[in-house]
């Protein structure tokens, strides 16, 4: 490890604290209404759509809109994919996309996954991916914040289950929000020299003499929502690792700070929200104390390298003229920190881009992502899945401390009875249930063992990160696993799904019942959730929940790997 | 042909998630007499 490295972290961090408010206190006037300054092309949307932007609506209309809306958007997408030979905007004549993969896509980028099977630059017309991907990378996006802001609503006030307008905060979201966000940034990395064109594909001559067909696009304004939106699926095959979708250490740092923006300011808003701007504060403490732990981990472990490397000599000590430790998989323009900590955010965050390949990482640097995926992507997390995962889990914990004093748990002056802590538990409990559930099957049936590269611990790794990974709604991949059947791609596209609804349909329903609750005033005897106490509960609660779910599957691979790396063998 | 597969079995998903919005819905109402309705 070495100083300019955790210069890096420290500069990224302080950053990050730095967006957090004045990004909340804007997600806050955009959540309340008071941003107008779009109210024309708003009233159109809406007059348009018949939406009547002024209903409040109950939780299980607001639930109804968000499924609607996906299911017609998922829909058309798997149209557009298999039709798209016979669409404008295909230069290059690309082939309907096959059957399989046109559902786990459609899926995939419906629920903020953007798992690619697919070499997007090879696949895609340019009219897939700007009308339909680039389409749910902002409506994703803007419909999780929706849901977030919903269940805000209701801890902060008592109307009878009503929970918000869906279709309001669906529209704001993408037009006050994400859409700017998206233009600005966009614009920084066009100035960075990130490409933004429509020019034909360029045939380069190579110093060797041989031929190369370079792909151009659309990138900048592609990877700004892609990363904002904690989408992930990258304009290339390599993703941020790609010289035209990442150019300069500026456009890592700043595409590195993007995926943390919104969900870091998310937890201001929330604080904001409920009035009681410490809590969020305190939220926003227990998820960056979690983000340390990984990118620590992970910087260090991949700084420490493969010592069967250095025992045949390779030289894994960093100097002036050697990063050291494991490059293996690593874009050289950005060493072992920078992909350390892109890695570490980029799956705290259910965002899923990559700059270097997670699968070449030393066992316990894999571990980090696989384990930030597996604690349910609520450290910053995914835009608006994030923070209302992390309010599961802070209403665990007062349930919990509740349960140890012998007093009815309170959060934020809502009592958290029966039905509450039922629909905190189906959220905590389908995540893994479908995760290791799908691949229990696939370690055991051959169709699941087909898609394998590697055997061994690796290799249940690959299947775990899979599954870990589209569940969590990530979209990053460990590699090595050909997931291109019919078998991976439909369960892995089952599995988006499953992870995406399946997981806000009670996180809505708790968001209604906790609407219904009228707010006690705080008492002795209720467990204060501003102090560092809390947090650290919070933190155990989070790891404890995790640890339990996922310790047997994870010492079967990378646990178990690292030890037999330990010994000399290699997977 | 696995077009009409794959059609209704996004629809199929999704007409269980609004199964699901209904049994989430009934647990909530479900014996807990608890309900402070304003």
């Amino acid at each position: 490890m070495t100083a300019i490295g955790w210069l890096q972290i420290v500069v990224f961090s302080l950053a990050v604290l730095a967006v957090t408010k004045p990004v909340g206190v804007y997600l806050v006037r955009v959540y309340d209404g008071s941003v107008r300054w779009l109210a024309p092309v708003e009233r159109v949307i809406y007059r348009l759509c018949g939406i009547d932007p002024d209903e409040d609506q109950h939780w299980t209309r607001y639930a109804a809109g968000l499924l609607l809306f996906s299911a017609i958007s998922m829909l058309a997408t798997y149209v557009v994919l298999r039709l798209q030979a016979h669409l404008p905007l295909n230069p290059f004549h690309r082939a309907a996309v096959p059957d399989r993969q046109a559902f786990e896509t459609a899926a995939s980028f419906t629920t903020n996954t953007n798992w690619q099977s697919y070499t997007g630059e090879t696949v895609m017309s340019y009219l897939s991916q700007m009308t339909q991907l680039a389409f749910h990378n902002f409506t994703s996006a803007a419909s999780g914040v929706a849901a977030a802001v919903a269940l805000a609503r209701g801890i902060a006030r008592r109307s009878g289950g009503r929970i918000g307008n869906f279709w309001t905060d669906l529209v704001r979201g993408t037009l006050y929000v994400f859409l700017p966000l998206s233009f600005v940034l966009a614009l920084l990395f066009v100035q960075q020299g990130m490409i933004q064109n429509f020019h034909p594909y360029v045939t380069a001559t190579t110093l060797e003499g041989a031929k190369q067909v370079l792909a151009m696009g659309p990138v900048a304004s592609q990877e700004a929502i892609k990363q904002l939106g904690t989408n992930g699926g990258g304009f290339f095959n390599a993703n941020a690792a790609h010289p035209f979708e990442n150019p300069t250490p500026w456009t890592n740092f700043l595409s590195t700070l993007a995926i943390f923006v919104v969900p870091a300011g998310l937890t201001y808003m929330f604080g904001r929200m409920v009035k009681n701007r410490k809590h969020g504060w305190a939220l926003w403490a227990a998820m960056f104390v979690l983000f340390l732990g990984g990118v620590a981990t992970a910087y260090w472990a991949e700084a420490k390298g493969n010592p069967i490397h250095a025992a045949h000599g390779v030289d894994v000590v960093a100097s002036a003229t050697n990063p050291g430790g494991n490059m293996e998989g690593k874009e050289v323009r950005f060493g072992i920190a920078a992909s350390a900590l892109y890695a570490t955010v980029t799956t705290d965050a259910s965002c899923g881009a990559v700059n270097s390949m997670h699968d070449s990482f030393t066992p316990l640097g894999g571990l980090v992502p696989l384990v930030n995926i597996q604690l349910g992507e609520l450290i910053f997390g995914g835009v608006g899945s994030g923070l209302y995962g992390m309010l599961v889990m802070a209403i665990l914990t007062v349930f919990i401390a509740g349960l140890m004093v012998g007093r009815t748990p309170e959060y934020l002056g809502k009592k958290i009875q029966s039905r509450e802590v039922r629909m905190a538990m189906l959220y905590v409990l389908i995540f893994p249930a479908v995760i290791l559930l799908l691949t229990a099957a696939s370690a055991v049936l051959p169709a699941g063992l087909k898609g394998l590269n590697n055997n061994g611990p690796h290799g249940l790794s690959e299947i775990l990160y899979a599954f870990s990974s589209v569940t969590g709604n990530n979209g990053s991949a460990f590699a090595g696993l050909t997931g291109t059947t019919y078998y991976y791609n439909t369960l892995l596209g089952l599995g988006t799904l499953f992870g995406r609804f399946a997981m806000m349909v009670p996180m809505l329903a708790l968001a209604g019942f906790l609407a219904e609750r009228r707010i006690v005033p705080a008492s002795v005897g209720t467990f204060p959730v501003t102090t560092p106490l809390f947090v650290v509960l919070l933190i155990g609660v989070i790891l404890i929940v995790g640890a339990l779910t996922f310790f047997p599957a994870l010492s079967l691979g990378p646990i178990v790997e690292h030890l037999l790396m330990g010994a000399g063998r290699l997977f | 042909m696995l077009d009409v597969v794959y059609i209704l079995l996004t629809l199929a998903f999704f007409g269980l998630m609004v199964a699901y919005v209904r049994a989430c819905e009934h647990l909530g109402r479900e014996g807990t007499g608890e309900e402070d309705r304003p």
